[in-house]
This record gives C-alpha cells, structure tokens and sequence, in this order.
C-alpha cells in the first residue's frame, strides 16, 4: 500500500518533466531514428512531398566518409586532451580559491569572468592571439607583419616563432591551440562547481588534518577529491559529452573551413560533419552521423558511471 | 568531537609548529597565490582584449598589427552600440525570457531531482540512465523537429517558443540529484518520524541545504538565455521578442557582409555587464548560502 | 491487407502530385484585395533602410492594400537561407526574400518551393514590358535563369563585381601601367618586386571568386548544371593553378587565406610592409582607402581599374550581390502577385534604384539609371579618396557586359567551398610539392564535392 502510493507520488513529482521531455525531446529522437533510417532523406525533399527507400544506406555512406576516421580521431582526441587537465586545473584552481583568503573574491569573480562573456567575441580574439598575419611562412621570401601575441611572447624569452594555425601549421600545433581555447572555455563552469561542492565539505575534516600536519597534497588527495568526488564526477561526465560534441570552437579558430588554410577540414568533428550534412540538406545522413556519435558516448558516459559508482562517494 | 575541543588541540599544535614550517607555509601561500595571479592574467587576457577592441575605430581594430592600446579612444562606440541594435529592447526581452524560464526551470529540476534522488519507484535507475542518454544526442538535430512541433501549437513569435522547450535540463537535474544524495539519509528518515510530508521537507529542509547549487544553476539558466541564438532567431525573431545574441550578431554587420567589429565588441561587454554583476551580487549568496546550510559544522 | 497498401500508395501518389500542379495566375492579375506580405532582407543601415520604406509608400500609392511587412535577418544572407530553409517544410516562410542563386538550389528541393518568375514576366496586364526587360543588366538578369530548366526563379537587387585596386600615386610615381590582362599582371609584380622586394605586389582576397573567375577567363570546364557536376579537374585548370603557384612563389601575390587576414589591410598599411594592388568586391571600395593623414588628405591615391583579364576582347568578371525571389509554398495567389508586384517594382524603378546604389555603394540592377540626373551628378563625383566608393561603382558599370555567372544545381555551393580549399592549398605548395600532390589535390576536392552532393 505505502509502496504503491510511494509509486504515485514519484510519477507526480516526475510528470512535467517527463511531459517536457516526451514532447521536445523523445519525439525529435524518434524523428531522427526515422530520418536515419530512410536512405538519402531531406528534409525539404520530404516536404516537397518526395519518398525514400528504408535502409541503412546512410550509415554506410557516413562510416565510409573518406575522412570519417579523421572526423572521429579528432573528435575522441580533443577529449582525451581537454577533459582531464581542464578538470584537474578546475580542482586546484579551486582548491587554491578556497584556503585563501585575501583576493578571494576578487579572485573568484575574474575566474568566472569567461561565462558571462559572449563566445563569438572570445573566439576572434583567440584567433588573433595565436594567428600570423604575414605570407611564404617558412621559406625564403618569408614576409611576417605580426607574428600574433603568443609568438611575441615566446620570442620575448628568446623562442623561436610558431606557425599555430597558418598555412603549413603541423597537426600537433593545430591540436594544442584547439585544447588551450577549450580548457579555457571550459573552467569557469568546473571551478563554479568545485567550488560549490568545497563549500559543502565539513570544515572539521580540515581541522583533524591540521592537527596531524597532514601535507598539503596529502589533504587534497585523501580528503579533498574524495569528500568532492560527486562534483568530480559530475564534471568529468559532462566534460566528455561536451567534448564529444566540440564543433564550434573549431569554427571559432579557424572558421568554417575547419583546418588551416594548406588542409581544410584537418580539424572536422563528428559534429562538425552533422552541421556540413545538414547544410547540404542531408537530414538522413546527418541524423545516422547524430546517432553513431550518440553509441560513442553513450559507451564512454557508461563507462564514467561505472568508475564513478566504484570511486564517488556519497 | 566537539568545535571547543578541536580548538584547544588546535592552539596546542600550532605552538609545536617548527620555523622550517613556518617557512614552508609562506611559500606555500606565496605559491598558491603566484599560481592563481598567473592563471587571472591568462583568463583576463581576451577581456582586455576585447574591452580595448572595443574602442578602438574600425581601421585600428583591423591593423594587421595589433595595437595593444588605441591611438585613439573611441566611446561613441558605446553609444552607437547600444542604438544601433536597440539594446534597451533586446535586454528586456532577454532578462523577461531569463528570469521566467529560470523561475520554472528551477522548480521543475527541483521537484525531478527530489523524485530521483529520494522516492523510490519502479525504473528509477532505468529512467534516469535514458535522461542521462539524451544528453548525448547533438542538440541541432532536435532543432528541426521542434520547429515543426512549436509553429504545430502556433507558438511562432511568443515567448511561449523561448521558453518551454527548454525547461527540463537534464544537465542541471543531474548536477542537483548529486547534491540531493549527499544530504544524509537520517535526516529524511528523521522527518519521515516527525510526520512530515514529502513536500514539506523538500522545500522546508533540502532546498535550503542545496541553495548553493540552486544558484549555480539560476546563473547557468540566466546565462544561457542570454547565450541562445540558433532556436531564438527561428521562432521569435521578430522585434518585440528578438534577444540579444542575435541582436548583437546581426545588427553591426552591413549588406556587403562587412561587421563593425570595434561595435560589436562594445556591445558584448555592455551585454556582459549585467550578467556580471549578477554575479557579483549573486557570489555573496553562494557564501551565505553555504553557511546557513546544515552541513557545516 | 492489399487494399490498404495500394490505398497508401495511392495517397502517397497524391500526395506527390499536389506541389507540382502549375500555380495559374487569373489574367486580370493582381485582383485589389486586401494582402500582407513579408519580405526579409538583410539591410541594417538607417539610411538604406528608409529608402526602401520610401520606395513601399510609392509602391502603395499604386497598390493601397498591399501591406508590407519588412523583416531583417542582419548582414547575413545564410541567416536568410538557414531561417527559410527550416521555415519551408511547416508552411512558415515569408513571401519574398533575398537569395543567392545556390540558396534557390537549396529552397527547390522541396518541389515547387520557390515561384517561377516566367509566367509572371510574360503576364499581359502584370508583366514586365520588353523595354523593362531589355533595361537589366544583361548578365544580371541571365542569373535568375542559371538553373540549367531554363526558368527564371529570380531578379536582381542590387550588385557588385570584382574590380582591380591599386596604388595610384604609386603607379604614378614609378611609371607602371594598369595591368589589364594576367599577362601584364605578372610583369607589373615582377616590375613591382624590383623596386621594392620587402612588398607583396598583389593581394586576392576571395581564392573561390579567383579560381571561378579563371575558368571562366580561359572557357574552362568548372560545373555544370546538369550531370556530371563537377567538371573543374581538367589540365587548363592545374595549368593556371602552377602559373599562380609559380607567382606566390616568387612572393608576388598572396590571398586572406594564406596571408592570416584580409589582404585590403596590407594595401592600406602605412607601415613597409605593404602590397599596391589588391582585387576586391567594388562594394568594399572604403575598406580599400587608406586613413586618413591629420591633415585629412590620403597617404596615397586609390586607383579602381576593371578586373584583369585573359582576353580584354572577351571580358569576364563575376557579379555577386542578392536577388529576390518570391516563395509560393502554401502561398495564395493573390499574395504571389502581390509580392511580384512589389518585387517588380524595387528592381524596375530608377529612382529607387539609383538612390540605393549611392547609399550602398552596391551597383544598380538596371542600366537606365545611367539616365537619371540624380545618379549622374552621384557618379561625377567618383575619385581616389572621399568618393572612391562613387568610383567603383563606375567602374563597375563601365563592365556591365563582362558579368557572368556560373550553373546553379543542387550542390554547387560544395564546388564553390572545394575549389576555394583547392586554390588555398595548392597556391602555398612549393613547386615540387604541387609536381606531386596536385593532381591528388583535384581529386580529393572532386571527391568531396560529389560525397556532399
């Protein structure tokens, strides 16, 4: 009886999420299955009162994308990158934040700075921080007019110039200004929530600490990440379904042509692929695309849960 | 044990602490605070930017070589950002928008997440891994979808089309459930003996405990109607209810594609400036939040 | 069982037949009836904008109950395209809009999307008078006909083309002549490069329009509207592609994507490094002018020459800028002729026309605006500095025969994306490089397009 009312209630607490959520997201789901599912399917084609073969042509045509693997190394890399310096530099950011005392709040406020700004004017001017205005890089007639603030730094400590993301930019260089401009992007979220989670934990496991001088890192390993480690959790999860949805960032740095100027689409996504898809009308082809990233991180997000049942403690 | 007797132990252990320690304990905080400096400078870099940029003329801001501070300080691109795109406009549909859909995204995210955290019912684990799983799907595909589902009910140019699609986030339901689950059980089961109802202690005991994390999320929700720009320019892009992203996108760009960007600069940091000042106001409630929270001490 | 699947398919066939009945217009025309129409564009300046509001109150001088309903997209034609687009399917979309010819491409493949202009053209009471007809600029009005069906789905607004900038006090000084062949191009930058090594003689700052313009220069293969598409792999195309090469190479031209910014910048610089000619859209003329010294004269003159050429006998530059089209997807008829209506009227009348085009510096889409004293007075003004925009506009008009356009089908704007990549990357090889890896280049490109398609 309590049982079946406890049923009830739960439903009710539950119903306009649930309402919400069947309406704006369950249905466009089940509408992009179908998309997927009927081959070469557009959009405007359909409307148009066009019809289209069921199959699953368009995952083949989208797993043999003569830079399907590039799309996805990219993609699986900027994660691997990213997510778990991003989140590691949040937690001692973090962690800094909260045993200080003076600046604190000056502190906090500039590290949350990036939120409240809007991410297309932060885009440009990373651009231009890492870009080299000039032409014939690397070689002989080579004609620089500002080699981008980033280069003048390292060439202030007596370096030598990159090419980030010019014409003739390595991969690598190219992978490292991506992973900066997302590590960026991405602390003021973790360290807001960090921060939150640090400010939760009782106080007195620090004071039993202190009293046995417990080392500094001592502290952060043995109290602090695990007394954090929903919020972790919580981080690193969302991190990666993120990541695994980067697309524009890329565009941000280096435009639609996703790469540099010697390799366009060095730098393609997964997402990035949905977006070109969807722009040459090619629902089809952009829902299979949507629905083999979506089995990548549902592989990976299952895999953090089960670590994070194992590690998080509640 | 008890505050008093930590203290006594305390103030019988600092009196052990060496000189050496002393030592270490200034470069220390010395460390921690050169580690923090240099991280805010790099974080504040692309705001410097971006505030002298916006300033500068057009020419100045297109130099191939960048000046790091204008010849010439232009202010009128403040007041001819904030005409030309008729930002009064756009900041009261914004903040309309922001506030309407926080206040009922919260209340939605709260009473999900209690469900989750706290009542038991059949699939629960089940259910909550499916909302976990539509997180993954890429955003832009719902967006077709939902068009036809929203000029359907004939929500074209209203609020209604800003607003309700995105009420439920699964982001912020989970990120609360986790802070639902670290209140302690006995509480519950205390409450549970007192007679009180299920929705007396979620609003009486844990709303309050969760307050910090609540006004993560109101900010989060805040910012992220002042970020959206895909959905808005398609189903109310009309001047009563257009927002600011895409009044700022748009407005400082010409017929031959060129945009004023010194402008346009000017106008994302008046934009960001509420927002910011939300925050300021809004991170003295995180603190005080947390110290009238149960869990401490 | 049967019964119901052959009542399906009959539903479907129904289904499919309904969006290609022929859209008949009633031979009175435009009946008076009370209509609203929308029309998005993406003007943002006061001053433009008002003229169009001027424009609509003569226009409903003539036709009182033909409401206009003016909405703004913002500088952005693919806001346009991507708004409409998702509009279409739900019956949602305005009835005229700006476009680009690839955008129209896109709009048909919902069968009968976008109206076709012929019937309307040729209707006895509403239509356009061989004099009308005759006033466009020819190549303007051959693109709303670029589809390879041989219809017109649209009319031109208002236009720009590429023309040549360069450094008139410059050229003045040294003696050089304005190169108007490629030929002549290249011994100016070779000329150019003695005199001061540290330049970059030429600046290109659109790799597509350059590798477009070429084939269409040298009568090469570039797309085709109907099947095979992509036809620009041919050996006329590698062969000017090693010229260019070959020029960046010796450090004589450079393009935006190579250079890490707009190449106008470094035309304007008033530091060493600097380039004397950089080709540009003849809308952007100020953005080609230096800034202005204290004394508010220039550091140099801006000279505007007609782009160069493979053979001045058979000029071919590229015109770019909107049109209109008119959507009739669930649209009533009267509001279809009503939105022709309109249409007609902002791109036949002179004074509408003459007036934007010095607003905007964009080019007029008729030629009897030559005619109109406003405009002549407006055009008398052109020179290298305060009114360089006057004179590109001048320059422009002076070329109306050389405008041409390429095929439009479904997927060339991918062909448009992939040769401007190509020319990107094959433009900062070094000779040996582009030996080896340029028909690979092709092929990758070639590849792409057909896989977006």
């Amino acid at each position: 009886m309590v049982e079946s009312k406890q049923q009830w209630k739960a439903w009710l607490y539950l119903a306009p999420a649930i309402v919400l959520l069947l309406i704006f997201t369950v249905w466009p789901i089940i509408n992009t299955v179908r998309m997927s599912l009927l081959e070469n399917y557009n959009g405007l084609k359909a409307a148009g009162g066009a019809s289209f073969n069921f199959g699953f042509a368009n995952f083949e045509k989208v797993v043999n994308y003569r830079r399907f693997g590039q799309c996805m190394k990219n993609t699986l890399l900027l994660c691997v990158i990213t997510v778990p310096i991003s989140s590691i530099l949040a937690l001692l950011i973090a962690v800094a934040l909260h045993s200080i005392k003076r600046f604190q709040k000056v502190l906090q406020t500039i590290f949350f700075l990036p939120y409240v700004t809007n991410s297309i004017a932060i885009g440009m001017v990373f651009a231009a921080m890492f870009n080299i205005v000039g032409s014939f890089l690397g070689t002989d007639q080579e004609i620089v007019v500002t080699a981008g603030i980033i280069n003048n730094i390292i060439e202030l400590f007596g370096g030598t110039k990159v090419n980030w993301i010019n014409y003739g930019s390595t991969y690598a260089a190219n992978m490292f200004v991506m992973a900066v401009y997302i590590i960026w992007n991405a602390l003021p979220f973790k360290i807001l929530i960090l921060l939150g989670g640090l400010a939760s934990i009782n106080k007195q496991y620090y004071d039993a600490a202190k009293v046995d001088s417990t080392p500094r890192w001592r502290v952060l390993t043995r109290i602090t990440v695990p007394l954090l480690s929903p919020m972790l959790a919580y981080v690193i999860i969302t991190g990666f379904i993120a990541g695994f949805k980067e697309y524009t960032s890329i565009v941000g740095i280096f435009g639609e042509a996703m790469g540099p100027a010697n390799d366009s689409g060095r730098l393609n996504t997964m997402v990035g692929f949905i977006y070109d898809s969807l722009a040459n009308n090619n629902q089809g082809r952009a829902s299979a695309a949507a629905l083999i990233l979506f089995a990548v991180i549902l592989v990976v997000t299952v895999i953090n849960l089960q670590v994070s049942k194992k590690r998080v403690h509640y | 044990m008890s505050q008093k007797s930590i203290q006594v132990m305390q103030a019988q252990d600092l009196k052990k602490v060496t000189t050496k320690q002393h030592f270490g304990a200034f470069f220390g905080k010395a460390g921690v605070y050169l580690f923090l400096i240099l991280i805010a400078v790099i974080v504040l870099f692309p705001f410097y930017w971006m505030l002298i940029s916006s300033i500068k003329s057009l020419y100045e801001y297109k130099l191939s070589k960048p000046t790091l501070w204008p010849q010439q300080i232009l202010l009128a691109n403040y007041a001819e950002a904030f005409t030309t795109a008729n930002l009064g406009r756009l900041f009261m549909n914004t903040a309309y928008v922001g506030i309407v859909s926080t206040l009922l995204s919260l209340f939605i995210t709260i009473i999900t997440a209690f469900a989750f955290a706290r009542l038991q019912f059949k699939g629960k684990e089940l259910l909550f891994a499916a909302l976990l799983a539509t997180m993954m799907i890429p955003g832009e595909l719902f967006t077709i979808t939902n068009y036809m589902t929203v000029s359907t009910f004939g929500w074209m140019n209203t609020f209604t089309a800003l607003i309700v699609p995105f009420l439920v986030s699964v982001f912020y339901i989970y990120l609360l459930r986790q802070n639902f689950l670290q209140i302690p059980n006995e509480l519950y089961l205390a409450a549970k003996v007192d007679g009180t109802s299920d929705w007396k202690y979620l609003w009486k005991v844990m709303v309050p405990l969760a307050l910090p994390t609540l006004i993560s999320i109101t900010i989060l929700k805040m910012m992220g109607a002042w970020n959206s720009y895909i959905w808005p320019r398609l189903v109310a892009n009309d001047e009563a209810h257009r927002l600011v992203t895409n009044g700022l996108r748009d407005a400082f760009t010409d017929i031959s594609g060129d945009t004023n960007y010194s402008v346009q600069m000017a106008a994302v940091a008046l934009v960001s400036a509420p927002l910011f000042l939300v925050f300021i106001f809004l991170r003295k409630y995180i603190m005080a939040g947390v110290s009238r929270s149960g869990i401490k001490g | 069982m049967k019964k119901i699947i052959s009542l399906v398919l009959a539903l479907l066939m129904l289904l499919t037949c309904i969006p290609a009945l022929a859209e008949t217009f009633p031979a009175e025309g435009y009946d008076g009836s009370e209509v609203t129409i929308k029309f998005r564009h993406v003007i943002t300046k006061d001053d433009q904008l008002a003229l169009v509001n001027d424009a609509i109150a003569e226009f409903n001088k003539i036709y009182p109950n033909i409401h206009v309903e003016l909405e703004n997209v913002g500088g952005s034609y693919n806001g346009i395209l991507d708004t409409s687009k998702t509009e279409l399917p739900a019956g949602n979309e305005p009835n005229i809009v700006f476009c680009y010819m690839d955008h129209i491409a896109d709009y048909n493949n919902q069968a009968g999307a976008v109206q076709v202009l012929d019937e309307l053209i040729d209707h006895p009471v509403v239509g356009l008078t061989e004099e009308q007809k005759a006033d466009f600029i020819p190549g303007y009005y051959k693109e709303g006909a670029s589809f390879g069906d041989g219809k017109m789905y649209a009319l031109p607004f208002y236009k720009s083309t590429e023309v040549l900038y360069y450094n008139k006090t410059f050229f003045d000084e040294n003696n050089l002549t304005v190169p108007a062949t490629w030929d002549e191009m290249e011994a100016v930058c070779a000329k150019i490069k003695e005199i001061n090594p540290n330049s970059i003689p030429l600046g290109y700052d659109s790799e597509g329009n350059w590798f477009i313009t070429m084939t269409e220069q040298l009568g090469s293969p570039y797309t085709s509207a109907t099947e095979p598409h992509y036809l620009f792999d041919n050996d006329v195309n590698k062969d000017f592609i090693k010229k260019f090469n070959d020029w960046y190479n010796k450090g004589y031209v450079t393009t935006a994507g190579l250079y890490g910014g707009y190449t106008s910048g470094l035309f304007t610089s008033s530091e060493e490094m600097r380039s004397y000619m950089s080709i540009g859209s003849s809308a952007g003329a100020t953005h080609q002018r230096p800034q202005k010294n204290e004394d508010g004269s220039y550091p140099f003159e801006v000279g505007i020459a007609p782009m160069p050429q493979v053979d001045p006998a058979n000029a071919k530059a590229i015109s770019q800028g909107p049109s209109v089209c008119i959507f009739a997807y669930k649209k009533p008829v009267q509001e279809i002729l009503a939105s022709w209506l309109l249409v007609k009227y902002l791109t036949t009348d002179v004074t509408f026309q003459a007036r934007f085009s010095i607003a905007s510096g964009y080019m007029p889409a008729i030629k009897s605006v030559l005619d109109n004293a406003e405009y002549q007075e407006y055009l008398a003004k052109a020179d290298g500095g305060d009114n360089v925009a006057v004179q590109s506009v001048k320059v422009g008009m002076s070329i109306t025969d050389a405008y041409f356009t390429s095929p439009v089908f479904n997927g060339s704007s991918a062909a448009r994306n992939q040769v401007t990549a190509l020319l990107k990357k094959c433009l900062g090889m070094s000779p040996d490089e582009l030996a080896s890896g340029i028909d690979a280049a092709f092929q990758d490109a070639i590849d792409e397009c057909e896989y977006a398609n």
